[in-house]
């Protein structure tokens, strides 16, 4: 099995543009609506995770930031870029605080992983990605939680192609993903159940 | 002369492949050309992100340019006209970020001027409450960091070309050092200044790996044209065309503009 990463609007262009996959997964329902209306999909998308979204910031915490709030105390704020899902979903989050950040204090990243990153190698203050991919860095950054009322939920979903070579190897993965074994093994990378 | 049209016959198959190889390299440029959309180009240059990144980028490639020259000239001075051990090595140092990918030259400047744990960077937040990275300073020192070699290069080519006999009449003649620079190197080293100025100029212009990694990609602040091209791909792909197009005009005008420093003069 080949695995090909990148944000959800990147994928979502590589589809569109040929790129030989056999099944895809987005980190939105939209992504995938959008390639059904151009005749790429052949399945109908299930959701297989869902995500919420968390502050990362510098170990130790020296700027006391405690809520997303407390994000104005931050010189620069990481977030995705504003087309990719969790970019969208962090302006959500930021504006249900009530918060309005200027442009001049946000570095973008093209995906989660990169916008976390500038937290861990970089000089950004804080970062408002998925809570699974501040797990994955949890070594690196205090991670602080936001409460639900004021977080968001990512609905992950997936299908298979239409243009797959390998089409009854993709239906296989797919319902593989979505069993209880599969759910159990995303929940162990902190996702949540569907 | 007779050697000359033995060696200036072309073996066919090679002339082939040559005229392959010049296509390999002009083809992308008419892949830009052909997904401009002509009909709105003036629309997406002038769009708010668009402008931002343009201004950032002519502001900070110009305060790179001449950084790398007043830190450049000094040092090609020392390469091509000083005698010291280890000059070899030293050449060998100042061109390794030319060749070094760009994304490792952000990384090792992190490791300097970065906050929390660069060699500088940390002594300077902690003393002076200053931060270097995220900023146009940043911006301004990953262009400073892939443009300085070529510029340096260029001027050493220049200084050794330089037939000495002129700076020695001129000293003869009564003139001290900092006069025979001024008056004799410089001039003749106009050229050679030129072309290195322009080269490090567009190097500077086309940076993204250092940047993306050191400065971070902050609209209007450090998100410089290419950061630019690379963020629109994704959300208004018309718009990263469009600005590539101006990168690849400005290219092309630098080389016309030098034409004679490369394609040599036709005596």
């Amino acid at each position: 099995m080949v695995f090909n990463f990148g944000s959800t609007t990147a994928l979502v262009s590589q589809v569109q543009a040929g790129a030989p996959a056999d099944v895809f997964a987005a980190a939105d329902t939209a992504s995938i609506d959008r390639l059904r209306t151009s005749g790429l999909v052949s399945a109908p998308s299930r959701i297989f995770a869902v995500n919420t979204l968390g502050l990362a910031v510098k170990r130790g915490n020296p700027l006391h930031i405690r809520s997303v709030a407390d994000l104005q105390k931050a010189k620069v704020v990481s977030l995705c870029a504003k087309t990719v899902p969790c970019g969208v979903y962090a302006s959500k989050v930021i504006q249900r605080a009530g918060l309005a950040l200027a442009e001049s204090n946000i570095t973008r990243g093209i995906d989660a992983k990169a916008t976390v990153g500038a937290v861990v190698n970089g000089d950004a203050d804080a970062a408002v990605v998925y809570v699974t991919d501040i797990a994955a860095s949890a070594r690196l950054v205090t991670t602080i939680t936001i409460p639900t009322a004021q977080n968001v939920i990512a609905k992950y979903s997936i299908t298979t192609l239409q243009r797959a070579k390998n089409a009854v190897a993709a239906h296989a993965f797919l319902q593989y993903v979505t069993s209880s074994a599969g759910v159990q093994t995303m929940t162990r990378f902190g996702f949540g159940r569907p | 002369m007779a050697s000359s049209t033995v060696t200036s016959r072309t073996p066919r198959g090679l002339g082939a492949i040559g005229v392959i190889g010049a296509l390999f390299l002009v083809l992308p440029l008419f892949g830009i050309v052909r997904r401009v959309a002509w009909t709105s180009l003036w629309e997406q240059l002038t769009s708010t992100q668009v402008t931002e990144a343009l201004r950032l980028s002519l502001l900070a490639s110009f305060l790179a340019t001449l950084c790398a020259l007043i830190l450049g000239f000094p040092l090609a001075w020392l390469l091509a006209r000083a005698h010291f051990r280890g000059r070899a090595l030293l050449r060998a140092l100042v061109t390794l970020p030319m060749v070094m990918p760009p994304v490792v030259g952000g990384i090792a400047l992190l490791g300097v001027y970065g906050r929390t744990n660069g060699l500088l960077g940390s002594f300077l937040f902690d003393t002076f409450g200053v931060q270097v990275t995220f900023s146009l300073t940043a911006v301004v020192i990953a262009e400073t960091f892939v443009a300085l070699p070529f510029l340096v290069l260029a001027i050493e080519g220049g200084l050794r070309s330089i037939d000495p006999r002129h700076e020695e009449a001129a000293a003869v003649m009564g003139a001290g050092p900092w006069q025979r620079m001024s008056h004799v190197t410089f001039r003749l080293l106009r050229p050679s200044l030129v072309a290195g100025v322009a080269v490090a100029w567009a190097r500077a212009l086309g940076e993204f790996g250092a940047t993306i990694t050191f400065a971070g990609n902050i609209e209007g602040r450090t998100q410089t044209t290419p950061l630019a091209v690379y963020m629109l791909l994704e959300s208004e792909p018309e718009a990263a065309y469009a600005l590539s197009l101006v990168l690849v005009v400005v290219c092309v005008a630098v080389l016309f503009a030098l034409r004679d420093q490369w394609l040599g003069r036709r005596s």
